[in-house]
């Protein structure tokens, strides 16, 4: 079964980040390139991503003549989605497993950031109708 | 250039769909059977996925021994990833004509839902400047 491991944050959340010092980025990076490393050996990754700046986010609508129209304004509390992994797993708890592994990647000083990490399960209908 | 589009839901958005006609839902279906069939065929498909039930989502952290915490807890008025497409197009404004499209696929009785979607460009800079970037 496919689960999808989302990481969201806000665009103020985005900025610490960035705050961070070269040094905590650097281990933070290691150990999500560790973890990809042992799914891809594990035979359970599937894909990971990271976005590009929430401030660059844009809101599209079609209108009635089926231009886009865009949007850029969002809520001071929206969550952004900052990366994802997918993951190919027997059970829920090995997805729930490897997003616990995730959100203790280290952050300033090395400690464990313990960041939220959203699981959600793949739709069984649009997986087989649209591969 | 890759972007994400993203369609987004309530936590009850899941029922709201399910209580429509069978006849809409499957005019749906087949809108966007055919908008990934026209993405593959112009060489803009890069992946599309549907979530499951936004009622099975959890969250996860680790605790201190570093075993998943799991919590289904979500503030009301949290919006849930219902599905996303990822696209390879030449420009930002082609993304936006795409996320149109898929904003207009019809809804109840055929009319067009124009539902909200968000268009990220996905990351492609060497993983060292990004977050979480491995492919």
């Amino acid at each position: 079964m496919k689960y999808i491991l989302l990481m969201s944050g806000t665009k103020a959340g985005v900025e610490g980040y960035h705050a961070w010092s070269q040094k905590d980025i650097q281990t933070h990076m290691a150990v999500l390139r560790g973890i990809t490393k042992q799914l891809t050996e594990s035979g359970e990754f599937v894909a990971t991503q990271g976005l590009a700046e929430p401030a660059e986010a844009m809101v599209v609508r079609g209108e009635k003549n089926g231009m886009p129209v865009t949007d850029g304004i969002f809520p001071e509390s929206k969550e952004f989605l900052l990366g994802y992994w997918i993951v190919d797993v027997a059970t829920p708890e090995r997805a729930y497993a490897i997003a616990g592994r995730i959100s203790a990647a280290p952050g300033p000083g090395g400690v464990p950031t313990n960041m939220p990490m959203e699981v959600r399960r793949f739709a069984a209908y649009d997986q087989s109708k649209s591969q | 250039m890759k972007y994400i589009l993203m369609m987004h839901c309530p936590r009850t958005g899941y029922d709201t769909f399910g209580a429509w006609p069978k006849k809409d839902i499957e005019a749906h279906m087949a809108f966007m059977l055919a908008f990934n069939k026209a993405l593959r065929e112009s060489g803009e498909w890069v992946s599309g996925e549907g979530l499951a039930d936004p009622k099975q989502a959890k969250i996860v952290r680790a605790g201190k021994d570093g075993l998943p915490i799991t919590d289904g807890v979500f503030p009301e008025s949290k919006e849930f990833l219902a599905g996303y497409w990822i696209v390879d197009v030449a420009s930002p404004d082609r993304a936006d004509a795409l996320a149109a499209k898929a904003s207009a696929a019809p809804g109840p009785g055929g009319a067009p839902m124009n539902m909200r979607i968000e268009v990220r460009q996905v990351m492609s800079g060497p993983p060292e400047q990004n977050s979480c970037n491995e492919s």
